[in-house]
């Protein structure tokens, strides 16, 4: 298996009787002999966690593609970010997930609760194991922030992308956030990112 | 199993520019706060606290523990609520939706530019409303922050600018409107307001004369102005029932207009 970028908005997968995990609908174009099959919501986990998925709008819907080929895959022309996970573990936005390899597992964690206005950040996709994965910025390239335990970081929920590493994530609802959310739209409360790891996030926050 | 990337390096406070746009991004911008900076709210996507300092405080304008500075700078009541003093010592992350972000110095100048455009200010400026909706004015010396969907074009007057490319100006005054004289003469010939729903969009233009230069953005992507609508609810106040009536007219068949 083999992935690239073709460009900063198109990934390019290499199937060789293998398969990836896609974002529904983000095949733009393939040659060879793919199968498309939709590989539900990818949480993961029985009823609980379909139920932890309808509470928390967190769903993550796959297809699985697999055979001998090239796949293009993107969406809305968003930059594609390539990740490699080693073991370690990734936390993002389901809506910012475009492909995982087969070796990667995913499962919905409850990340707190707080007021929160929209659900973005209240629940996570959880990515484990070992293999490449790519992600979508919207607005432009991502920018990748590390973490360390002299340099925690607080970023705006809506542009969070995702997050890799030993990082523990604890929501802020300071009232001077608040002044800085804006009226009418934006979150009320910050991620704070402590420990040991790398923050995505992108130049464009979600409406 | 392989992957050909180019994932993007990871920057810390350390690898981070002091006031500069992010490595290898347009749309993003960091600034390194160590004085009150005035911020547009919505625009700052993350920040690094400083180490052993007590993170930044967004004050709104209202109720700031700075209030004769922000009176002495902030001079616009109708922006005062989407801005928020900025104070602390930190590194800060803004991005606006996609668009170019650049850094401009003013010298003892003067600028005007969309106010939906403008991220952020030092303290050292002034800011005021210009005369023209819309746009504020910023005086003094210091650095801003303005966004531009596409590259920001440099033009030296005279010239006729389609008021959606328009970012801003500098040292010029104010432009005028002028309409095109071709559609101007269909206009007078018509019957009145039989063509105002005819428009072309590009027959309404700002006309700049005298020395300066005009910013320009290459795409006519618009952004929606808050302060529109605000300006407008409150200019309703003082029609009469008549007026009011024939503003809902106008106002229902936009609407239908969009529906379809």
């Amino acid at each position: 298996m083999n992935w690239r970028l073709q460009g900063s908005k198109v990934l390019v997968v290499d199937l060789n009787g293998d398969a990836v995990r896609a974002a529904s609908g983000s095949m733009v174009a393939y040659e060879g002999d793919i199968a498309f099959k939709s590989a539900g919501t990818g949480g993961g986990g029985g009823l609980r966690a379909a139920l932890m998925q309808r509470v928390a709008g967190e769903s993550l819907n796959l297809m699985e593609c697999r055979g001998r080929g090239t796949l293009h895959l993107a969406v809305s022309a968003m930059d594609v970010v390539l990740v490699e996970l080693a073991g370690e573990e990734l936390r993002a936005e389901s809506e910012q997930l475009l492909a995982l390899s087969e070796g990667l597992r995913t499962e919905v964690v409850f990340a707190g609760l707080q007021g929160a206005t929209s659900g973005q950040g209240l629940f996570t996709t959880k990515v484990t194991g070992h293999g490449p994965l790519a992600l979508l910025s919207a607005g432009g390239p991502p920018i990748a922030l590390r973490v360390t335990p002299q340099a925690p970081l607080v970023v705006d929920p809506q542009a969070f992308i995702a997050s890799r590493g030993r990082l523990s994530q604890t929501f802020v609802t300071d009232v001077s956030w608040r002044n800085l959310a804006g009226e009418g739209s934006g979150e009320a409360f910050s991620l704070r990112f402590e420990g040991d790891g790398v923050v995505y996030v992108q130049p464009e926050e979600r409406g | 199993m392989s992957i050909q990337s180019t994932t993007p390096q990871p920057l810390d406070p350390t690898t981070l520019p002091d006031h500069d746009n992010v490595p290898g991004n347009a749309y993003a911008y960091c600034v390194r706060l160590t004085q009150p900076l005035f911020m547009q709210t919505g625009r700052m996507i993350a920040y690094y606290p400083a180490p052993g300092g007590q993170g930044i405080r967004f004050e709104p304008l209202m109720a700031t523990s700075l209030t004769g500075m922000v009176a002495e700078r902030f001079s616009s009541p109708l922006y005062s609520r989407d801005w928020v003093v900025a104070n602390g010592s930190a590194h800060v992350i803004l991005g606006d939706r996609g668009f170019d972000i650049n850094s401009y110095d003013l010298d003892q100048g003067n600028l005007t530019v969309r106010a939906a455009n403008l991220l952020a200010f030092d303290a050292s400026l002034e800011l005021k409303e210009s005369i023209i909706p819309g746009f504020l004015t910023l005086i003094g010396t210091g650095k801003f922050l303005a966004s531009s969907s596409g590259p920001v074009i440099f033009v030296e007057p005279p010239i006729r600018v389609d008021p959606e490319a328009l970012v801003g100006w500098a040292d010029c005054p104010a432009p005028s409107l002028h309409f095109d004289a071709g559609w101007m003469g269909h206009f007078l010939g018509a019957a009145r307001g039989a063509l105002l729903g005819t428009r072309s969009g590009e027959e309404r233009q700002y006309d700049f004369t005298g020395a300066g230069t005009v910013l320009l953005q290459s795409s006519e992507r618009m952004m929606e102005d808050p302060q529109v609508l605000r300006r407008l609810e409150g200019e309703v106040d003082g029609l009469g029932t008549g007026q009011l009536q024939r503003l809902q007219q106008v106002i229902q068949s936009r609407l239908m207009q969009q529906q379809q």
